[in-house]
């Protein structure tokens, strides 16, 4: 799951470093909120899931972002 | 929860100007635009405004106002669903239609209210709307106040839009929003395209003109003419501030479309209807459009391009789109009010644009240069340009 949610986050984000796990969302990435609204669109079509923004409002790394999904899938 | 404490939490984050010894924003203006203008009593060049054609102090555009205000007076004080409606507006609306070539128009107090009234009206909670990751702020809070679910795609990229719409399919209606110039950038959307793929998927466009009005096509109509878009029936959005150089902005399209903004559409119908001298200001600009277009917009091509080659040999990372706007490419945010700093202490007033304007670190200075100017002004900004190029 780690390597399909880092890809899908690569294939939203132009311009940005490498991803890891522990990449930061806001300070590594410079994810605004749009920015988000895209991982997590690009995140239901990956895993064909819904998934509600609120559940995603307290993540900080890419690492966050995976541990949410695992209780959401 | 004290008094004090409220008024602490209120703190505008100045650091930056600080740190840069320049602060961009709130520049006092003590002329109007013509060409040279008074910046804090300082006599500079103008590349910042939007006054593409420059006719905001066209003296036939002031007559015009005038003579509106010595009519209907100074303001209607009233909404136009009360007593702001003068014939003046109607006329203008009607004008306006036959412009853009769509079947009627409803004249909002500005386009950040026009956009920002919209979506809450003709969307909701069982929408999707599909947008471009670049457009305006009036946009995303226009959508975001309709509950709708937003999926924003890739700047002006096709295929990611396509895939978004390929897996929309449960919503009782998808909106795909774009702007025609996205004037961070100078770039263009493809929008003949993009409407193609919303016949595809029974999706409904909605484009942002602002900067495209006055200023794209053959004869200044906008981006449906520049891409020679005939029959659109979606939903079209403009600046009356901008290429047409007065204030207020613009919907149109349908006439059910328009009949129900006009009554439902809180934005419009609570707010002070634009003024006599604004309606008659852009009437008289339209007029000046229908006769001259042709050679002003040669002017303003050309002043872009003298701009833009002046940017490349001074060594600038500048984008050249085809809208006439030079952006050049900052990165952070210091960088991109060191940048203005310069072009201001050499007598050049620009844009800078820091997020949320922009995606984080990617700062730009736009430079746009009006018709209006004369070739003296533009020769002395490139040689500033150049000067601090080589600095």
């Amino acid at each position: 799951m780690e390597s399909r949610v880092i890809s899908t986050i690569q294939s939203v984000l132009d311009k940005r470093p490498i991803i890891t796990l522990e990449s930061r969302l806001i300070e590594d990435l410079l994810v605004d909120s749009l920015d988000k609204l895209m991982i997590l669109s690009a995140l239901e079509d990956e895993f064909a899931i819904t998934i509600s923004e609120d559940d995603f409002a307290d993540i900080f790394t890419v690492n966050d972002m995976v541990e949410k999904l695992k209780e959401v899938i | 929860m004290t008094l004090a404490d409220f008024y602490n939490r209120l703190n505008v984050d100045k650091s930056l100007a600080k740190i840069t010894g320049y602060n961009p924003y709130y520049q006092t203006i003590n002329s109007g635009l013509t060409g040279r203008m008074l910046v804090n009593g300082r006599e500079m060049i103008d590349l910042a405004s939007n006054n593409y054609l420059g006719l905001a102090s066209d003296s036939r555009v002031i007559q015009a106002a005038i003579e509106g205000i010595h009519t209907y007076g100074v303001s209607l004080c009233g909404t136009p669903i009360a007593t702001g409606y003068i014939d003046l507006y109607q006329r203008l609306e009607e004008r306006l239609s036959r412009f853009v070539g769509l079947e009627d128009t409803v004249i909002f107090p500005s386009c950040y209210q026009a956009n920002n009234g919209l979506f809450a009206c003709v969307a909701g909670p069982q929408d999707l709307i599909v947008v471009d990751r670049l457009v305006h702020s009036s946009l995303i809070q226009g959508i975001k106040s309709s509950g709708s679910k937003i999926r924003p795609y890739l700047h002006n990229n096709f295929e990611h839009l396509e895939g978004i719409l390929q897996k929309s399919r449960d919503f009782r209606q998808v909106f795909v929003v774009t702007e025609s110039v996205f004037s961070t950038e100078g770039s263009i959307a493809p929008f003949k395209e993009i409407l193609q793929l919303c016949d595809k998927y029974g999706a409904l466009p909605i484009i942002d003109d602002s900067h495209g009005i006055g200023v794209l096509g053959n004869s200044g109509r906008g981006i449906l003419e520049e891409q020679m878009i005939e029959g659109y029936r979606g939903i079209y959005t403009a600046s009356l501030g901008k290429g047409l150089a007065n204030a207020g902005g613009m919907i149109s399209g349908d006439k059910k479309l328009i009949d129900y903004l006009k009554y439902y559409c809180s934005h419009l119908v609570y707010s002070t209807a634009l003024t006599p001298a604004v309606l008659a200001g852009i009437n008289a600009v339209l007029d000046i459009i229908y006769s001259e277009f042709g050679d002003i917009k040669r002017r303003l091509v050309a002043h872009q391009r003298q701009i833009y080659e002046a940017l490349l040999e001074g060594g600038f990372n500048v984008v050249s789109g085809e809208a006439p706007i030079n952006s050049i490419q900052t990165g952070s945010r210091e960088t991109t009010f060191i940048l203005a700093k310069k072009l201001y202490e050499e007598g050049i007033l620009s844009t800078s644009f820091i997020e949320p304007a922009v995606p984080s670190n990617q700062g730009r200075v736009r430079l746009i240069a009006s018709a209006g100017l004369s070739q003296e002004t533009i020769d002395e900004a490139i040689r500033i340009i150049q000067k601090i190029g080589f600095l």
